[in-house]
């Protein structure tokens, strides 16, 4: 009896789920069939919008990536370089479908360290325009520039979080109160970093075209991290560890954390290299420098207390700053902007779970609960002045 | 479209390896100016600039009763696609389907009637410049020449001052009117006609503002910008010709346009109305609305630039040459 019930309740069940999809596919097919219930919903103009990617510049040549993100293929059909029009090159054709990709090339004799603006017209006579603020010969992918970014990566990353490790036995001297304010510090430092990355990304996402939903790309990269790191961290907390090794794995993802961020970072820095743009100023690597020495800080803190050996701080100061390299390369040979948008988002939604890590923490272990709401708002404050004072540096 | 892209792939240059900036400039400067790759359709677009450099216009003339020479136009407005750079269409206004309109030469004190017919869905005028009645003027409504969509209107007065003069839509927005393509040329000969040359020409300089921001994204003579262009169509000459240029400003949105010939230097007279040159030079400067007549010849064989000396318009679209035959 209950097995001659059961399939055709099944069935009945899938009829339920799926009459929805197919009234809806005749309501779509009306309004399409009727051209929009009788509003013209055809444009008077074609609706067109081309987002420009990478450009790259080699002596002589000029190349620039684009990409078409309107709702119908384009036609490319003249260019112009600082108000002069120029013969061109594009491939794989002057047709462009609906978010393919073309390469146009001109032949034109740049001159270094100057600007230029390029037009490209499409058939129906609309121009979009891409800047070039500083021309550079392009960094290719040779060992060479690896290694140049390689390099920008340890500097900017490694060397400054390892440093910052080496306050490890100033901390041990400490009282409990000293590290209370430390803990809320790194908070501090966590929060602004998280905050600094999402106005990032919100401002490179501005650049991006509508199709690529910059916004919606940012919620994903925060809240996925957030959630991942979150599950994770729970884990950890219920395989029982003991209290040392709780703060070992709070120090690990304070660290992970702290290395996704850096991974934005190395990717904004190795944007402005490739771009030219940080060819004006070594500034901005001597400030990511000081900024990211209170990094290193903040991940030995949960574990002052501890005996860490070298390896294992080793290991968590290459998960901090290693990822400025990965970073570095992805921005200066990659650059993309919408990997820049998710990758800052990442960064964002690590450190703020990390934050909020520590945060309970600090509520649930700490001995002077009294001091706390003192000391921890002097704490977190201070983390986040520190970073707004190195940060004037870097502006 | 397949023959522009072949034409494109053609122009390709090679980089040579490993060459630094420091020899950028050293490279490659003879054969690289800017220009456009292709043709446009000039039978699609309905006229050719090379065919309307020579394009005079008399109308259909006869005789009035009391002895004076009728010229008889007839000019249609109407909304036309044209591909004014090679892939590049522009939704421009036209006077008998071409830009610049019909160049209209008679002599001085001659009859000329013009019927426009409005086949657009905006008005439309045509303002002579030149001395009439008001009703004539085409600027202010139906009773001056102000033709709505589907009207028409008779233009009709003494052909005077003699010079070099020109006609223009004079119907709100102006600018926007005449820099879609409603300009043409208007030459009132002095009574005898003009001393004879060997060879004469029109030329109606103007710009294309392509995507309507109030800004020329091309520059042009006689509609289609790098049409006389050293590797497409030079306008020849031969040494030693005496070669006449009735020269246009309709230019809109840039306050001055100019003329420079290489090489060589021209008698210029001003409007035309002097049959005496008041200047021997190789440029001139005209704000919207001024002409003037160039005479010159070539002693030499040789190709022979002729462009906007603001070497920016130049540089997007006006420009052109003079192949000079021995």
């Amino acid at each position: 009896m209950a097995t001659d019930s059961g399939a055709p309740s099944k069935a009945r069940a899938w009829l339920f789920f799926i009459a929805p999809i197919v009234v809806l596919a005749a309501v779509i097919a009306l309004f399409v069939s009727t051209r929009g219930a009788g509003l013209n919903v055809e444009p008077a103009v074609p609706i067109e919008t081309v987002q420009f990617g990478r450009t790259i510049l080699r002596p002589g040549e000029i190349e620039l990536h684009l990409r078409n993100t309107s709702p119908q293929p384009i036609t490319i059909s003249q260019v112009s370089i600082n108000e002069a029009i120029w013969p061109y090159t594009i491939s794989p054709g002057r047709i462009i479908p609906r978010l393919g990709k073309a390469v146009l090339t001109l032949n034109y004799v740049w001159v270094q360290s100057e600007a230029y603006e390029i037009t490209v017209f499409t058939g129906n006579s609309i121009p979009f325009t891409a800047s070039i603020p500083v021309a550079t010969v392009t960094p290719n992918a040779s060992a060479a520039t690896l290694w140049k970014f390689t390099l920008i990566g340890i500097y900017v990353g490694i060397i400054p979080v390892i440093l910052g490790m080496f306050w490890l036995p100033a901390l041990r001297q400490l009282g409990s109160r000293a590290m209370l304010f430390l803990m809320a510090a790194t908070v501090g430092l966590l929060i602004f970093l998280g905050i600094d990355a999402i106005s990032e990304a919100l401002e490179i996402g501005g650049e991006l075209e509508d199709t690529f939903q910059a916004t919606g790309l940012i919620a994903i990269g925060i809240v996925g991290t957030w959630l991942l790191l979150q599950a994770v961290s729970r884990r950890q907390e219920t395989i029982g560890r003991s209290a040392a090794g709780q703060r070992m794995s709070l120090a690990a993802v304070i660290a992970v954390g702290i290395g996704l961020h850096n991974l934005g970072e190395g990717l904004a820095i190795g944007a402005a290299y490739a771009v030219g743009a940080a060819a004006l100023g070594t500034f901005l690597v001597v400030g990511f420098i000081i900024q990211n020495i209170t990094e290193g800080l903040g991940i030995v803190v949960p574990i002052a207390k501890d005996k860490p050996s070298l390896r294992t701080l080793a290991i968590l100061g290459l998960i901090g700053g290693a990822p400025a390299i990965l970073g570095a390369w992805v921005g200066g040979l990659v650059s993309s902007r919408a990997l820049s948008v998710l990758f800052l988002a990442i960064g964002a939604g690590a450190v703020f779970q990390v934050a909020y890590a520590i945060g309970r923490k600090m509520v649930w272990t700490t001995k002077a609960a009294d001091e706390m709401p003192v000391t921890a708002f002097a704490g977190v404050l201070a983390g986040m002045l520190v970073l707004y004072v190195t940060g004037i540096a870097i502006k | 479209m397949a023959a522009i892209g072949l034409s494109l792939q053609s122009q390709r240059v090679t980089t040579g390896p490993n060459t630094g900036p420091a020899e950028l400039g050293a490279r490659g400067h003879a054969t690289m100016m800017p220009s456009m790759d292709g043709e446009v359709d000039h039978v699609k677009n309905g006229f050719n600039p090379s065919a309307l450099l020579t394009d005079f216009d008399a109308g259909k003339i006869s005789t009035l009763p009391n002895g004076q020479i009728l010229h008889e136009y007839t000019f249609v407005v109407k909304n036309q696609m044209i591909e004014v750079m090679p892939g590049l269409e522009f939704a421009a206004w036209t006077y008998n389907g071409r830009i610049p309109g019909p160049t209209i030469r008679v002599n001085e004190g001659d009859r000329v009637r013009v019927e426009l017919l409005n086949a657009s869905d905006h008005a439309h005028s045509i303002h002579f410049h030149g001395v009439h009645p008001g009703n004539m003027d085409g600027v202010f409504d139906a009773r001056s020449g102000v033709v709505a969509p589907s009207g028409k209107y008779v233009y009709e007065f003494d052909a005077e001052p003699f010079g070099l003069h020109l006609y223009h839509c004079h119907t709100a927005p102006l600018a926007k009117h005449i820099a879609k393509g409603l300009y043409g040329a208007f030459i009132v000969d002095p009574k005898g006609g003009r001393p004879k040359v060997d060879r004469e020409l029109i030329m109606v300089m103007s710009g294309f503002d392509v995507d309507f921001d109030g800004k020329n994204d091309f520059y042009q003579v006689n509609g289609i910008p790098f049409h006389y262009d050293h590797k497409k169509n030079p306008i020849k000459l031969k040494v030693g010709e005496l070669v006449r240029v009735y020269l246009v400003n309709t230019l809109e949105y840039d306050p001055v346009n100019s003329f420079h010939l290489h090489a060589n230097f021209f008698q210029y007279y001003p409007t035309g109305t002097s049959l005496t040159p008041s200047e021997f030079t190789d440029t001139v400067a005209l704000m919207q609305g001024q002409r003037g007549i160039l005479e010159f010849s070539y002693r030499y064989p040789g190709l022979y630039m002729f462009h906007a000396h603001k070497t920016e318009f130049a540089e997007l679209g006006w420009t052109g040459v003079f192949e000079v035959e021995a």
